[in-house]
């Protein structure tokens, strides 16, 4: 018999078992483990249920009073996905979103949510690709979805290392860098954690359930820092400079001297888009607020420093 | 492509066809996304699945007519596994990167993601993924590429001073690296080429159908420099090592120098590079060539000047 019809078979036989089967009984009963040796036969009985539940396969070990051996099963309501109803245009927006992002790694999981119901229109065409290693927080996943406490080695910004133990609230992928948020236990505070940074695997510690996650949590906000109150910076503008400023989704708002525009630009970030405004500023003047325009002065300035003399 | 059969796929198999007889081996291939090859081969072993038993047990029956299939007697297998905590993440993660490009569909998706979430218990807002932020001009790009419509953008290219109308047969908007691109034919040059987005503004959307057919391979959204491109050598402070990311350009060299490192580029658009430079706000020098040192020094003198031109004393507010 091969390898994959004995654990499809193994998983129907624990999933049919109306009680807890001890490894002789699904001997006996299965003919799967037909080695003379007892212990061998065991330990590819073991291999066996390790391998599924490392899939996702929730064996249950059960002791029952009265037995002298534990014995196994599956709880169905723990296996089975539940009916979730999904309308013909959702599962159209999932197939779509899966097939943007990461075609090949959501199939399968596209094909468990939705084996039950309706079929994806065929006719939408994605017309884009937005790649995403979506297998990076992997790793991570079981502790976030089971609100398990996680202990991980954790490389800090000075390069020392130390043990963290978090309660985590959810992921975040944020400027190219994966973030695990949540309640630094020994800190009690809110931090995020680079998962590049974790010099180790993480180790769940303790039960599942065991905390809530805040109510209305700004996940993004955690690893966006202190910099990211939104600023609207009011500009003079170039007729060559302007559609710089619209496709930042700028406003015309008047106009200004020497055949210039005024105009708005809202939402912007003082620190992050300092690059921006210094990128267009031979085209674009910062009229205020008067910090963002002593920045986009202070900037250049240092720019001419640099470049004034001829290099030795 | 692996020959080894896929446990949790065979798994998915039967309560997938349950719903689907007469599915065809094609179609099970696109949607597992993998090939009919693997699909036969797990059918076949599906063939001898079942509830063990003496006697052989009941066997789930695998009929593959022609290139049909149909599963029955398979009761066992009625619903699918769960997904795995990872899974449910992925697809969490796929939700919300790809949220801002649906468009009209994106209110179907977070109908999707309540029901997933609520089935599977994930707290809410368990992943966010900020980038990339798809503005307007992507999502209009976008239903211009699905209606098949000629568009015309205003562009301005890593060489050009200003930006230029060009009109494009729009074929696939892709994200690369954190920057958006639309890759088009563009009828002005008569041949291919690809679109950095935030160089775009002013999109319109015409009337006429594209002519020109998305060709069965697009190139990588990558700059390739031409030899005959100067090189500019630049030395990079701790505050503007973040450059050597933000240039899509491969450094041909880099190394250590006093106060920080050095970076060697070939560099084909002298205006674009200056721009750069700029981003860097003095944390970036160009050393060598001469010519593209006095191209930074002059345009950082020059948005002084219109800095101190420009009436300072103006409102701008912060919006809290």
């Amino acid at each position: 018999m091969h390898a994959a019809e004995r654990l499809v078979n193994l998983t129907i036989a624990l999933l049919e078992a109306r009680r807890p089967m001890t490894f002789d009984e699904l001997r006996r009963r299965t003919r799967y483990y037909p080695q003379p040796e007892h212990a061998t036969a065991r330990r590819m009985f073991e291999r066996d249920k390790e391998l599924l539940r490392s899939l996702g396969v929730p064996i249950r070990t059960e002791q029952a009073y009265g037995m002298e051996e534990p014995g196994y099963r599956i709880d169905r309501r723990e296996y089975e996905l539940r009916d979730l109803h999904l309308e013909p245009d959702e599962v159209t927006a999932l197939a779509l979103a899966a097939e943007l992002v990461a075609p090949a790694e959501l199939a399968l999981a596209l094909a468990k949510v939705s084996a039950r119901g309706p079929d994806p229109d065929p006719d939408v065409v994605p017309a884009a690709r937005l790649p995403l290693d979506v297998t990076a927080v992997d790793g991570a996943a079981a502790v976030v979805v089971e609100r398990r406490r996680v202990r991980f080695p954790y490389r800090t910004a000075d390069g020392r290392e130390e043990p963290r133990e978090v309660e985590p609230y959810g992921v975040v992928r944020r400027r190219r860098a994966w973030y695990l948020v949540g309640r630094d236990v020994a800190r009690d505070g809110l931090r995020g954690f680079r998962l590049d940074r974790m010099t180790g695997p993480l180790e769940a510690v303790g039960e599942a359930g065991a905390f809530e996650v805040p109510d209305g949590l700004d996940l993004a906000a955690v690893v966006s820092g202190p910099e990211a109150r939104p600023v609207a910076v009011d500009l003079e503008v170039t007729p060559e400079g302007v559609r710089d400023v619209v496709a930042r989704g700028g406003r015309d708002v008047g106009p200004g001297a020497h055949g210039t525009r005024v105009m708005r630009v809202e939402g912007l970030d003082r620190v992050r888009d300092l690059a921006w405004l210094l990128a267009i500023s031979p085209e674009v003047a910062v009229l205020g607020p008067p910090e963002v325009r002593d920045d986009v002065a202070h900037g250049l300035h240092r720019v001419v420093e640099a470049h004034a003399e001829v290099p030795s | 492509m692996s020959r080894v059969p896929d446990v949790v796929r065979m798994l998915t198999l039967v309560p997938w066809l349950l719903e689907r007889p007469g599915a065809s081996i094609a179609e099970i291939a696109a949607a597992f996304a993998t090939t009919e090859e693997a699909i036969r081969t797990e059918l076949d072993h599906l063939d001898y699945c079942g509830l063990p038993g003496l006697g052989g047990g009941d066997l789930i029956d695998v009929r593959i007519l022609g290139d049909t299939v149909v599963v029955g007697m398979a009761d066992e297998l009625r619903r699918p596994m769960r997904t795995t905590p990872a899974e449910t993440l992925r697809l969490l993660l796929a939700a919300s990167q790809a949220e801002r490009m649906l468009g009209p569909a994106a209110g179907a998706l977070t109908r999707a993601v309540a029901k997933l979430r609520a089935a599977l218990g994930v707290p809410e807002d368990a992943v966010v993924v900020v980038e990339p932020e798809a503005g307007d001009l992507v999502e209009e790009l976008r239903a211009a590429v699905v209606a098949g419509r000629r568009v015309r953008i205003s562009y301005r290219g890593r060489g050009d001073t200003t930006a230029v109308d060009r009109d494009l047969d729009p074929w696939r908007l892709e994200l690369h690296d954190g920057a958006w691109y639309l890759h088009a034919h563009d009828h002005g040059a008569g041949a291919a080429r690809i679109f950095r987005l935030d160089r775009a503004a002013a999109l319109r959307v015409t009337e006429q159908p594209v002519t020109v057919p998305v060709p069965a391979k697009l190139e990588a959204p990558r700059y390739v420099p031409g030899p005959e491109d100067p090189e500019v050598e630049v030395l990079l402070g701790p505050g503007g090592t973040w450059l050597l990311d933000a240039v899509t350009v491969a450094p041909e060299a880099t190394g250590a120098a006093p106060g920080g490192r050095t970076a060697r580029f070939r560099v084909g658009a002298p205006e674009w590079f200056a721009r750069l430079i700029l981003m860097a706000g003095g944390h970036a020098e160009v050393r060598d060539p001469s010519g593209m040192r006095t191209l930074v020094h002059r345009r950082a003198l020059a948005g002084l000047e219109r800095l101190e031109r420009s009436s300072g004393a103006a409102s701008g507010t912060s919006d809290a």
